[in-house]
């Protein structure tokens, strides 16, 4: 297979299969071979679904032939291993749920399945998508296409590993503190963390109940668009989830941004950011301007109260977790065992003022709202760290970017802006209103039709 | 009435305090990696007076949607 298809969009793909130019059984017989060539080394899989992939593949081929337009049949994708798939197990990269294979699946994998999709297989994520697996785990970590010897990002770290290296179209991801945008950012791809209750959160392992978001994953923004359309949406099981009903994202995607508002909090998001990192942003600031978007500085000082969020996340995590870790904590990677466990020594009364706290950040954010459309910063302050940075059992949880947006809720977009000196993936942060996913995919999409960040490729 | 002052830091001796009290075990050689965490997560809450906090109820409901979110858009 060349690159062309590997790397194609999807509704590239769709049109070709349209055109009888390619078929999903040999786009997917194509993708099975690259991953079983790449990914020994890449780790990007947990399990690979051949005989699902080519079923889905036939199935596909057949609506194709009675003329089925949907946009995202044949398209081959697959799930960040904490959505649960009926049939297919479901580790949550962790050693306590190894060899457990689901009755019953998420909603979002049923959707996509329902959309036509092909499922390729399930995608590695950092330890119940909050600790990177360390060496001797029973999953080894995804690795970084662009440079191996440094992090994809996590916990979505299968999925951005996947994307990047060409062997799908597509991919589930989840998002607490960044974890759609953080391996969207190191592995040069594009992730929409949506709205909080956009998208439905059932049949996913939870890491903390009021953070936890789930959102799509791909190489650009219009890929984004189509794999959101048929996820959104209201979905009883998940009480969090919207009755709102959803927008036309692909269809918003007009490439006018003439006369956007968009704020850049310089408080927070800069705070010893890398200069790389900063000039990427900048430069991509400039360009918005010249797409006729107005760009004005703004000060939010309720982000500076951001690292609250993880008495949050953890007080949630211990809640979820407590029992498996108090029978069974040699089940547990070491450096996930003791942060989930410090989620035992907040108090009550600690919670309750994070989320006083949020609440205020909440209105002192909708408050700004008011006067721009987006806000953007930089998606992290500093390039993928090297796997051997991480190992370090002092670092406790990296400062970044991204949590403020769990937090608020708001609908963020992550997309490549440009590379490091030493060739690493930078990323351009977006964030809208609440339920605004459109506006700020449109903003995203002209960004990558006057830019060519998204279109490179790293070498695999 | 403004709350009593609380000391920024998250002592060793307050953290075996907590620890004792949530009946976890966190080995020795781990204490400093979770002081980190723990005294990171609650600097922010330790630098305000939670009486000042603006009285918008506490969601552990959260509905996207409604009122508690703060960010509304009809």
């Amino acid at each position: 297979m060349s690159d062309a298809i590997a790397y194609t969009t999807i509704r590239e793909l769709g049109a070709r299969y349209r055109a009888r130019e390619l078929s999903p059984v040999e786009v997917t017989r194509e993708l099975l071979a690259r991953i079983e060539k790449l990914d020994p080394a890449l780790h990007a899989f947990v399990t690979v679904t051949p005989d699902r992939a080519l079923a889905d593949a036939r199935a596909a081929e057949e609506a194709l032939r009675r003329g089925d337009a949907r946009p995202l049949l044949g398209v081959p994708v697959g799930h960040k291993d904490i959505y649960l798939t009926r049939g297919i197990r479901t580790t949550g990269g962790s050693a306590l749920f190894a060899d457990f294979v689901p009755d019953n699946e998420s909603t979002v994998v049923r959707r996509w399945q329902d959309a036509g999709t092909v499922l390729l297989g399930k995608l590695i994520t950092h330890e119940f998508a909050f600790g990177l697996q360390f060496p001797g785990h029973r999953f080894p970590p995804a690795r970084n296409p662009w440079n191996q010897e440094h992090i994809p990002g996590g916990s979505s770290s299968g999925s951005g590993a996947a994307l990047a290296s060409g062997l799908l179209h597509g991919a589930t991801g989840s998002d607490t503190g960044g974890s759609i945008r953080g391996p969207a950012a190191f592995c040069g791809i594009t992730g929409l963390k949506p709205t909080y209750g956009r998208v439905s959160r059932a049949g996913v392992m939870t890491l903390s109940w009021t953070l936890d978001h789930t959102g799509p994953m791909a190489r650009t923004v219009e890929d984004c668009a189509y794999l959101l359309q048929a996820m959104a949406g209201h979905d009883p099981a998940d009480p969090a989830c919207s009755t709102r009903p959803v927008d036309d994202y692909v269809g918003a995607l007009d490439g006018n941004v003439q006369g956007l508002r968009i704020g850049v909090p310089r408080n927070y998001f800069f705070e010893d950011a890398d200069p790389d990192n900063v000039r990427a942003f900048e430069e991509a600031l400039g360009t918005l301007r010249k797409l006729g978007v107005e760009v004005r500085d703004l000060t939010i000082p309720a982000f500076n109260r951001s690292r609250s969020f993880m008495l949050i996340m953890m007080s949630e995590a211990f809640a979820y977790h407590e029992g498996d870790l108090r029978r069974r904590p040699e089940l547990y990677g070491e450096v996930l065992r003791e942060r989930i466990m410090t989620g035992a020594l907040v108090t009550g009364s600690e919670y309750v003022q994070a989320q006083r706290l949020r609440m205020q950040t909440c209105a002192e954010v909708a408050e700004v709202m008011k006067t721009v459309d987006v806000l953007a910063t930089p998606t992290t302050p500093k390039p993928a760290p090297t796997f051997k940075m991480m190992y370090d059992p002092e670092i406790a949880f990296p400062r970044t970017n991204m949590p403020p947006f769990n937090l608020t809720g708001q609908p963020t977009l992550a997309l490549p802006c440009g590379f490091s000196a030493s060739g690493l993936p930078l990323s351009l942060q977006l964030s809208g209103r609440a339920f605004e996913e459109a506006t700020v995919l449109r903003l995203g999409h002209a960004y990558q039709r006057a830019t060519n960040w998204h279109t490179r490729r790293p070498p695999v | 009435m403004p709350d009593e002052p609380k000391s920024p830091e998250l002592t060793m001796d307050e953290l075996r305090a907590r620890i004792a009290a949530a009946g976890v075990t966190i080995p020795e050689n781990r204490l400093n990696m979770v002081r980190k965490l723990l005294g990171e997560a609650l600097a922010p809450l330790r630098a305000v007076d939670s009486r000042t906090i603006r009285p918008l109820e506490p969601s552990v409901t959260f509905d996207a949607g409604g009122p508690h979110v703060g960010v509304r858009h009809e």
